[in-house]
């Protein structure tokens, strides 16, 4: 199993570092860029020691990271699919808006 | 329509994203425990997912379910459980899942909260323990530690506090447990177990909230040390029963501490006394 | 309780429950208060017959908020309860009114304040019904006055809980409910159903338009998000925008508000050619309709409306009848409430206020008397 990346949201993240605490191989760091809320963002430091043991994963309260494997490439898009359905919805209601 | 640049896949199969980010601070176990219900759902399969209802209170922990892509009711204030009695009453097949928070669950909530356990109604309750009054902004709880500061206890807390797993355990729920932020593993199996348990199931999660009860009481602001003090002074049940009194004092008893299936589950009781009373009448 | 179209003696409790089971009604939540205990007494023996639910909950806010959840779930709910309780169930009827959950309240009045006099009647609760709970939100209360009315206005109670998504308020008093007479008990009546979503769900607005009949219950794939915050058109809440927030506050008040011409009904009796007019509602109406008789004999030219709908009020029918008549009486078992509506919508023409307290009925002759001091 091989980890391909580790993808970390830049519009989700707030910047509380349980990911940085909990990774116990070092993986993440904290990082020097600053998002749109002025928070630092977390940055993968030494991706070569990523176990996929997907601690930071767990850690984190705002669904920011995801450790990305072949399995995952997967789930990614599967879950990508349901998502772009649900929008149609939210599309509807903006249509009405802009018509009022 | 803005869109995320990125989501972690839960999210995105389970979560309304176009409500994303969430409206919790940085660092709130809340997020950890909607992950760790999304985890359990994923794990259960898409038939227990596509059956589930959630029900929540009002206070921090009631935003937890209207981020879910599912029916979620965001109720009043300690009137969640009535509630999710109707909708379990009417809907027998359906899985109930309530979230509540320590004072909408024990302080306005106390009453339905004992008569719910009473009944032993299948719903499953998960209580979000971060004992303070945390939306509204570091007001005491029921569950606040003695003699600390809050907003409102200026002078100390003087009130002793509720032990949930005690009470549930005397009003006759039937699947107890307890854990942390810190236990994840543990916590979605016990989210898993409690919502395939016929009966009333109460999960107490002791959660962070590093804006308040960081701030006020443990003067841990940072998510980080809040996280590291509640794995260094959690005890499992097997464990705390053969320590005592002193070596207590503290300390959060974690584990599950019932699981009996010896009392029925209301709603399977009234639907089987109704099918008697068609037949009779 | 048997007689489908025949005329039969039947008990106003009994005629209540009938109803709301042939209008559909499938769950009952309650909780013992004198004088509607009998309510829940009948509902807990005749609902398990029809496969309804029954449960008697811990307190009256916990009851409203389990018929919400029923009612949420597909099933047409109803709590019954007196004046304390009605108090106690403020906060849930504005949820109700909120998340626009078609749900039917009954309120078996008593003599108030608080605990009151227990096995008294009483009308006080009036203005409690319209205005009980905070904030803006508008609602639909009705009054009966005889037992064949209790059948027929609690059939009526459930529709317009259906057509308008609102929760509706049944006002009776402790004479009523406990009253026995002739009545008609029909073998059907017309009964509006809840009505299915027809689109899918990822095209379903749950909140658009003036009204939205189309409900879907919780469960059933539609990813419903019920608030209790103030929300938009799929529920999400709108937080700090006050341009969304007043236009989603005057949507849930025209939505009974604007739509008063199609809801308010009354009834009139010799109001052809009358120049004073008594408006009665409740028990006190039987009182009124005999003065009327009275004073028909004696020469006064006097007609009665009845109110049917206290709430939304009917501005406009009143505006009308105060340019035919002189004067307005207003019978009622509390200190002169829905007086105060009349008289405001009376404009100049006089108002006389005839209230009976401490739990007694008017008689005919407390009636007359008003109507002597305007003729």
């Amino acid at each position: 199993m091989k980890v391909i990346e580790i993808r970390i949201s830049q519009d989700l993240c707030k910047g509380c570092f349980l990911c940085v605490w909990a990774c116990p191989y070092k993986v993440i760091d904290v990082g020097k860029e600053r998002n749109y809320r002025g928070v630092n963002v977390p940055i993968v430091a030494k991706l070569e020691e990523c176990r996929a043991c997907r601690l930071c994963e767990y850690r984190c309260p705002d669904f920011a990271i995801q450790i990305i494997t072949d399995k995952d490439v997967e789930l990614l898009r599967e879950a990508e699919q349901i998502e772009l359905r649900w929008q149609r919805r939210v599309e509807l209601v903006e249509e009405m808006e802009v018509s009022e | 329509m803005r869109r995320l640049d990125f989501a972690h896949y839960l999210a995105k199969k389970y979560m309304r994203t176009e409500m994303l980010p969430h409206a919790f601070c940085p660092g709130c176990g809340i997020g950890i425990i909607q992950r760790a219900v999304l985890m359990a759902f994923e794990e259960l399969g898409e038939e227990e997912w596509n059956r589930t209802v959630f029900v929540s209170g009002i206070g921090c922990s009631g935003w937890t379910p209207t981020y879910f892509r599912r029916d979620a009711i965001h109720a009043l204030h300690g009137r969640a459980l009535p509630l999710a009695t109707g909708i379990k009453l009417a809907r027998p097949d359906l899985n109930v899942v309530v979230f509540m928070g320590d004072g909408d669950s024990m302080a306005i909530g106390g009453n339905h909260l004992i008569h719910a356990a009473r009944r032993n109604i299948g719903i499953t309750s998960i209580v979000v323990n971060n004992m303070i009054y945390s939306l509204t902004g570091g007001q005491l709880a029921p569950t606040t530690p003695m003699y600390s500061y809050t907003n409102t206890s200026p002078y100390g807390n003087i009130e002793p506090n509720f032990d949930l797993i005690e009470l549930m355990k005397a009003s006759g729920a039937t699947y107890l447990a307890r854990w942390t932020t810190w236990h994840f593993i543990q916590l979605k199996n016990s989210v898993k177990k409690a919502i395939k348990h016929k009966g009333f199931s109460v999960i107490e999660v002791i959660s962070q909230c590093p804006t308040y009860t960081g701030r006020y009481i443990l003067r841990k602001p940072d998510p980080r040390d809040y996280m590291q003090w509640m794995k260094d002074n959690s005890v499992l049940f097997d464990v705390a029963k053969k320590m005592d009194k002193k070596e207590l004092e503290g300390k959060i008893v974690v584990g599950e501490f019932l699981d009996r299936d010896d009392r029925p589950e209301f709603s399977e009781l009234y639907w089987s006394l109704i099918k008697k009373k068609e037949v009779e009448a | 309780m048997s007689g489908k179209g025949e005329r039969k003696l039947v008990i106003g409790y009994d005629a209540l429950t009938d109803a709301a089971i042939m209008a559909g009604c499938r769950f009952f939540a309650g909780y013992p208060i004198t004088p509607a205990t009998e309510i829940a007494e009948e509902m807990a023996r005749k609902l398990p017959k029809v496969g309804g639910i029954f449960i008697q909950m811990e307190d009256e806010m916990a009851s409203l908020m389990a018929a919400i959840g029923a009612s949420l779930s597909g099933l047409k709910a109803m709590t019954a309860t007196s004046g304390p309780g009605f108090s106690l169930m403020q906060e849930a009827i504005g949820f109700a009114a909120i998340t626009e959950t078609p749900v039917v309240i009954v309120d078996a009045q008593r003599v108030g304040p608080s605990t009151g006099m227990v096995t008294m009647p009483a009308q006080g609760d009036v203005i409690q019904a319209r205005f009980g709970s905070h904030g803006d939100y508008s609602i639909i209360a009705i009054a009966p006055s005889s037992v064949q009315d209790i059948f027929e206005h609690t059939v009526m109670a459930f529709n317009y809980s259906e057509l308008y998504r609102t929760p509706v308020i049944l006002l009776l008093d402790e004479i009523l409910v406990h009253l026995r007479e002739p009545a008609v008990i029909p073998d059907k009546m017309e009964v509006v159903e809840r009505m299915k979503p027809s689109v899918p769900p990822e095209e379903f607005i749950p909140y658009g338009g003036e009204i939205q009949r189309e409900m879907p219950s919780v469960g059933d794939g539609y990813n419903l998000l019920i608030e209790s915050v103030l929300h938009d058109e799929i529920g999400r809440r709108i937080g700090t925008d006050s341009i969304k927030g007043s236009r989603m506050i005057k949507r849930l008040w025209n939505k009974i508000e604007g739509n008063v011409e199609k809801i308010a009904k009354e009834e009139f009796f010799m109001m052809d050619d009358a120049d004073i007019a008594i408006v009665a509602y409740g028990s006190p109406f039987r009182s009124a309709i005999k003065a009327a008789k009275i004073a028909r004999s004696m020469g006064i030219r006097v007609g009665v409306v009845k109110l049917i709908t206290l709430w939304p009020f009917h501005d406009s029918m009143i505006r009308r009848v105060s340019e035919q008549v002189k004067a307005f009486v207003v019978p009622e078992m509390n200190m002169g409430k829905m007086a105060r509506e009349v008289k405001r919508a009376a404009g100049e023409k006089r108002v006389i206020s005839v209230p009976k307290l401490g739990g007694s009925l008017h008689t005919p002759e407390d009636i007359l008397s008003a109507v002597k001091e305007v003729a």
